[in-house]
């Protein structure tokens, strides 16, 4: 005899279902089979796994559905005003100043006035707001989108895709190259409490060369819950820098998933600054699809006060003559608390793999917490895997060796903060970009160093 | 310019210095000579103020005023230097940031203007000349993947960049061969000047060849045995430690851990 299930649900989980229940007629490309299909297997998705606990293993030090007991409603686009002095103080001036074809994001709405749309259309970039995209999708968009890397086991994941609003399609024509990073800026508006559910897809065709920045900040909204997803499709022999910088607000909660598959001879160099919000999830999942691709993964945690911020990243191997590297860097002070889970997955098939994790945390105080959990699942024999995780205060005799060289001790110690920070940054090719996130290091030190 | 009387120093809990006494006038050279464990190494670190190191008794002024009371940047930015034994590695700050750094904070404590960069650059390059150090090496972080030698050079060039009045240098000569040693001692006789007191330690004779002392101090147990003109050091090399509570023997072949 067949049971009805009867699943119990928190209050914040409950919330979705009913926002989802409410929006789907209006969300866009609900009269599209494709997309309303989509949405559809997405929310039964989410409907039976629930929000993610600390009894799920990949949830272990971020209890989400104990930390989203309130839920806010979905915002809608109202053509915010934003000027240059907007970005300077959302993203910091050193990185809203870097020379790029900017892509901005308000509220989840693709501003033509605030975009360089026709420049990188000129440039061989192909650019649609994902509304429109899902309004009448076009059958390159359809081969991605929700297939870049697939995983039904993600309910962050799932919420997205049931509840995206916004974002940008780009798709990078074979064998461009551009003189300049894209930078897709996502800003939520100001005044009351939201959500704000975005998808970047981005489809690199073959040979493509291009540096990609996403920002996130805000303009002063009260409350902020975003689920911001990025899907990105290497093709063969593409090159693609994936940066992000997460500057959001300080209530706010930034949950974040990056889903990448690479083709063959691929390189991916992904790297993540993150500064703000009060809780912070940034996942990375990426899939080696075909043979001789490198994915090179590196991140920054600046935190303080009580924040949260927890990288998650699974690397799948599943063809050989592959290499992974991962390093994180984390500073933390006060109470606060960072997480990293690196979990590497070498299949039977993946012979002559080599991937590297280093995870590092730099504790302020007495009362930070830094948790790292490197994970290898290792199913063929030829390979070359290590895994390292230091967790540690500053080191006095460095400190002293400053000092003996009249460098007073806060500056000694930004100095040693900055250098620790520093070996991460490094992975950084370019070198503006490089140095503007040393010059938001020094902002958040309060010091600067030439 | 340096007066040292009657100065106990602990190290986690045991007595290194122990009742040390030493005036070292402006303008000289003095050699401190001695068995390894005498406590020459903890002078010096007691002189630049490293935390682990507590005075339980005694005095050290130094200008007029109690060095003691003073922290290490503010020691560092009153003139005394202490070139140290093991250089510390730095990943991650460039050598040029760090000398950059470290001359900007002394001369702004001094009142003087910072350096502009161009300033600077012509500043660094003129005393790495004088020292044989490639300008290409100061582009790496700080000391890493330097040799000994490198390492003991870079020493000598911030000496000569925060322009001290007094420097401490703790067996600079260790772990170099004769030519390094050579280029170091010039460094250093560069310097030599009537408004600067040096405080050479060694374990070895040989450096004092090329840096020839004012006065040569042996420390044995953790004061000053013995002090007399540099033919003392001459004297010792004949000798060895044995009268001091050391075994030249032995102290030859532990040379390398002394602390």
């Amino acid at each position: 005899m067949e049971l009805p299930v009867q699943q119990f649900r928190t209050k914040g989980e409950q919330a979705y279902l009913d926002m989802f229940d409410q929006a789907r007629d209006a969300l866009p490309g609900a009269r599209d089979p494709f997309v309303s299909g989509l949405r559809t297997k997405a929310i039964e998705a989410y409907a039976r796994l629930g929000l993610p606990h600390r009894r799920i293993e990949a949830w272990k030090y971020t209890d989400l559905r104990s930390r989203l007991t309130d839920t806010f409603p979905l915002l809608s686009a109202a053509g915010v005003a934003v000027g240059d002095g907007d970005l300077s103080r959302a993203l910091g001036s050193a990185l809203a100043a870097l020379p790029a074809y900017r892509l901005v994001v308000v509220e989840g709405d693709l501003r033509a006035d605030l975009s360089d749309l026709s420049a990188l259309k000129s440039a061989g970039v192909e650019v649609l707001s994902l509304a429109r995209g899902l309004e009448k999708p076009p059958s390159w968009l359809k081969k991605v989108l929700g297939q870049v890397n697939p995983r039904d086991d993600d309910a962050v994941l799932a919420l997205n895709t049931a509840l995206m609003t916004g974002g940008v399609v780009l798709r990078i024509g074979e064998g461009v190259t551009l003189d300049k990073s894209i930078h897709i800026i996502q800003l939520d508006g100001t005044g009351e409490p939201a959500s704000t559910v975005t998808r970047n897809v981005v489809v690199a065709e073959q040979g493509s060369s291009v540096t990609l920045l996403e920002s996130y900040g805000s303009l002063g909204l009260r409350g902020l819950q975003r689920n911001a997803v990025t899907e990105l499709s290497l093709g063969n022999k593409a090159a693609i820098r994936h940066i992000k910088l997460q500057r959001d607000g300080e209530e706010a909660f930034h949950l974040a998933t990056w889903l990448v598959r690479l083709g063959e001879d691929a390189r991916y160099d992904a790297f993540q600054f993150s500064l703000g919000a009060a809780l912070a999830r940034n996942q990375i999942y990426a899939r080696f699809a075909d043979e001789g691709s490198s994915a090179n993964i590196s991140g920054v945690f600046l935190l303080r006060g009580r924040q949260h911020c927890d990288t998650t990243i699974l690397v799948e191997h599943l063809v050989p003559r592959c290499g992974t590297r991962e390093l994180l860097k984390a500073v933390l002070d006060d109470e606060s608390r960072g997480v990293f889970q690196g979990k590497i997955i070498v299949s039977p098939g993946a012979q002559k793999t080599d991937s590297k994790q280093m995870a590092q945390g730099l504790l302020l105080s007495e009362t930070a917490e830094f948790d790292s959990k490197p994970e290898l699942e290792i199913f063929a024999d030829d390979v070359v895997c290590g895994h390292g995780s230091t967790s540690g205060q500053i080191d006095e005799d460095l400190l002293f060796y400053l000092e003996a060289r009249g460098i007073p001790e806060p500056e000694a110690r930004a100095l040693l903060i900055q250098a620790f920070v520093g070996e991460a940054l490094e992975r950084i090719e370019d070198e503006g970009l490089r140095e503007a996130f040393a010059a938001a290091s020094s902002e958040w030190l309060g010091v600067s160093f030439d | 310019m340096i007066e040292i009387n009657n100065l106990h120093v602990n190290v986690e809990g045991r007595e290194i210095l122990k009742g040390l006494d030493l005036a070292l006038p402006q303008g000289e050279v003095h050699a401190i000579m001695g068995p390894n464990g005498s406590g020459k190494s903890t002078l010096a670190y007691v002189l630049a103020g490293k935390g682990e190191y507590e005075v339980t008794a005694g005095t050290v002024t130094w200008k007029g005023r109690d060095l003691l009371a003073m922290n290490p940047s503010e020691r560092a930015v009153s003139g005394v230097f202490l070139a140290f034994q093991y250089p510390m590695e730095i990943p991650g700050v460039a050598t040029m940031t760090f000398l950059r750094t470290a001359v900007n904070a002394v001369r702004k404590a001094r009142g003087d203007a910072e350096l502009s960069t161009p300033d600077f650059l012509r500043f660094v390059r003129n005393k790495a000349k004088l020292l044989k150090i490639d300008p290409e090496m100061l582009k790496r972080p700080l000391n890493v993947g330097f040799s000994g030698g490198e390492k003991k050079r870079n020493e000598i060039l911030q000496m000569a960049l925060l322009e001290p009045a007094l420097c401490v240098m703790d067996e600079t000569d260790s772990g170099l061969d004769i030519d390094a040693v050579r280029i170091v001692a010039e460094g250093v006789n560069a310097l030599r000047a009537a408004d600067r007191a040096m405080l050479v330690i060694t374990h070895y004779q040989r450096l004092l060849n090329y840096i020839v002392p004012d006065r040569v101090h042996v420390l044995s147990d953790g004061r000053v045995a013995r002090s007399g003109g540099p033919e003392l050091a001459l004297e010792l090399e004949e000798s060895g430690y044995a009268d001091f509570g050391g075994d030249a023997a032995r102290d030859e072949a532990a040379s390398g851990a002394a602390a």
